[in-house]
């Protein structure tokens, strides 16, 4: 199922937590809306399962208008943060409510239910825990049953919200995998709210950037990454060096290190980005472009290597990741003198930036 | 519970000054302890089995006689049709009220839990007589009305009622609205969405979340219909037979030196309150198990 949100708006008191939100969700998509704490992400979420009205704006299935319908109405399954299982039934009764809870006429038989749940457990891989109870399951498990009983009544749109958010990271990797893996066998058009960058890339077919209240960017992973729209999607998505400089002479200059712009603004401020894993480092000067910088921390942990710097021109911190290769062949160490150059960047010039 | 925290110190780095300090430390929790066990024997198990004691001084039979009188009997068939009628709608206000309060936002929300708690506050004097200064057929304010239509509510077990009724208002709903205020609304939302209709998802979700916390509530309530006094008192007018409950019939008998008589009945009241403490503890005992998650 298709969902269209139109110019969805959303205020609570005097805090406005979307602002006329647009976005087409196809048949069989898995989106991430990714964005800080206060982005509107989860508000956007629960309007779309009708668990919060929206102030303006329509929610559209499948070219059915939905924004008047009742969450019991809607068909969404919706997988919550802290799993919200009910404390006092088990695992199997979690999992039968959707069905239980039919009207007579709709409601299966009491062997179909029972086939049904033993199906869900088997696909969350908890057939053995049918009879225990939430409180007796890890976060994990807990997790995945609330995943099968949102299934169980065979939602149209799955909806989850932050929905590794309070598990640890080793369990919140599986999990991921194991989501992305559900969705390639059962492709139901999926929205997911989360605040982990890492998560949104990994998983998601596309990517919604949201802050304060509204969308910055809408793109495939890769998209996103490789071609930020604006300073907070660039900022958001991973580590960032800044460079302020200047356009100069058709050129930018930023500090020392000048380079050919793609534009000609004369004279204006711009700001340039820098991914940690794209600044390069020298033991000399092999340029007019690199700077002179002080090692001030070294950790190395792992295949990559981070270190930070401080530019001996102006003070501004760097943060850059090599390969243990290079930094072996360097021999770097900390309180060593290094030039760096930011090997690729992004400019944005204040207002109307440019790429 | 915050105080049974043990202080771990290794003892092979004690030294004497620190054995001094824990030892005192443990000095400390034993007199707490023995005064606090003393004084709940002076002021509840001793009267409490003095109670009975008194009630059983003439033998079993003046106590089987004593609740057995026909006057007694109808007080306690009074008091039973006080808390028939009392339990049930204290019980739906409750729970209404507690559901408004915790699973809404809306203006008024502070007032409406300060007049909850009113009746706690007000002296039962005060709430009985604000009765009769409305229904007196005489002097009250809708005196006119209810003679129009014949009504008798002063003087009545309908006053009583209307009496017992003020006074347990809050029970109900001051042991359920904590419980759910905790617990939040994320498993009724979950039920919503699974498609449950506003009706199951109470009876199936809400009620289940908070059955012990409501059955205490409801215990209370139904032990303060059967023991109050003071309010009833005033709006009762003490007519042997048709407007006393069990707490009055006692005082009569009582004012009459029949000593005997007056525990055996007054140990009735006494067998709720035993009842109420143990219906008490297994509610706290559950909603704790409840809350392990």
């Amino acid at each position: 199922m298709s969902i269209e949100i139109s110019n969805i708006s959303k205020t609570f008191d005097s805090f406005k937590a979307l602002n006329d939100i647009n976005l087409h969700i196809q048949t069989g998509e898995l989106v991430a809306l990714l964005g800080p704490s206060g982005s509107g992400k989860t508000t956007l979420l629960r309007i779309i399962a009708g668990l919060e009205t929206a102030d303006q704006g329509s929610i559209i299935f499948d070219g059915e208008d939905n924004t008047g319908k009742s969450t019991q109405d809607r068909k969404v399954g919706f997988v919550f943060q802290h799993y919200a299982l009910f404390k006092h039934m088990t695992v199997f009764e979690n999992i039968a409510f959707g069905l239980r809870v039919r009207p007579s006429k709709l409601r299966p038989g009491k062997e179909a239910i029972k086939k049904k749940v033993h199906e869900l457990l088997g696909l969350v891989k908890m057939e053995e825990l049918a009879n225990r109870y939430p409180a007796q399951l890890s976060g994990g498990q807990r997790q995945r049953i609330a995943l099968a009983r949102a299934l169980a009544v065979e939602p149209k749109v799955l909806l989850l919200d932050e929905p590794f958010g309070a598990l640890d990271a080793k369990v919140r990797k599986d999990l991921r995998r194991w989501l992305r893996k559900l969705h390639d066998e059962y492709p139901i058009t999926s929205v997911f709210v989360t605040h982990d960058q890492e998560e949104a890339l990994d998983v998601a077919d596309r990517v919604v950037i949201l802050n304060q209240g509204k969308i910055e960017q809408i793109g495939t992973p890769e998209e996103v990454y490789d071609n930020p729209a604006n300073p907070f999607v660039y900022n958001f998505l991973g580590n960032v060096n800044l460079f302020h400089g200047r356009v100069h002479n058709g050129k930018v200059e930023l500090g020392s290190f000048k380079s050919s712009p793609d534009n000609n603004d004369q004279g204006r401020d711009i700001v340039s980005y820098t991914r940690p894993h794209d600044i390069e480092i020298k033991l000399e000067p092999e340029g007019k472009e690199f700077i002179g910088s002080q090692i001030t921390f070294i950790r190395a942990v792992g295949p990559v290597v981070k270190i930070e710097l401080v530019r001996l021109d102006n003070g501004e911190y760097i943060e850059a990741e090599i390969s243990k290769e290079t930094y072996r062949k360097l021999e770097l160490k900390e309180k060593q003198t290094v030039y760096v150059r930011p090997r690729d960047f992004k400019v944005f010039i204040p207002e109307d930036y440019v790429i | 519970m915050a105080g049974s925290i043990p202080i771990q110190i290794k003892t092979a780095k004690t030294t004497p000054a620190e054995r001094r300090a824990v030892k005192g430390s443990k000095i400390v929790p034993v007199i707490l302890t023995a005064i606090a066990i003393l004084f709940f024997i002076l002021m509840l198990i001793v009267p409490l089995i003095s109670v009975f004691a008194k009630a059983f001084e003439q033998g079993a039979n003046l106590y089987f006689a004593s609740i057995t009188d026909p006057i007694a009997w109808k007080a306690i068939k009074l008091t039973l049709i006080t808390i028939a009628i009392t339990v049930p709608i204290n019980t739906v206000f409750g729970l209404t009220a507690a559901w408004a309060i915790a699973k809404f936002k809306f203006k008024g929300k502070n007032v409406l839990i300060t007049f909850i708690d009113l009746p706690f506050s007000i002296s039962p004097v005060v709430a009985g007589l604000i009765f009769v200064l409305l229904f007196s057929t005489s002097h009250g304010l809708l005196a006119p009305l209810l003679n129009a239509w014949g009504l008798k509510i002063i003087f009545a077990p309908p006053g009583i009622i209307l009496a017992t009724l003020f006074v347990t208002l809050p029970f109900v709903a001051r042991e359920i609205i904590p419980l759910m205020e905790a617990q939040g609304t994320t498993e009724e939302e979950a039920a919503l969405t699974l498609g449950a209709s506003g009706w199951k998802t109470f009876w199936l979700v809400t009620l289940p979340n908070i059955k012990w916390a409501l059955l205490y509530g409801i215990m209370l309530t139904a032990a303060r219909s059967a023991g109050e006094f003071g309010a009833v008192s005033v709006v009762s007018g003490h007519i042997r037979g048709l407007t006393n409950t069990v707490p009055l019939h006692v005082e009569i008998l009582y004012n009459e030196y029949k000593f005997s008589a007056a525990f055996a009945v007054a140990s009735l009241l006494t067998l709720i309150a035993l009842i109420n403490l143990i219906v008490k503890n297994v509610a706290h005992w559950k909603i704790k198990q409840q809350s392990k998650i």
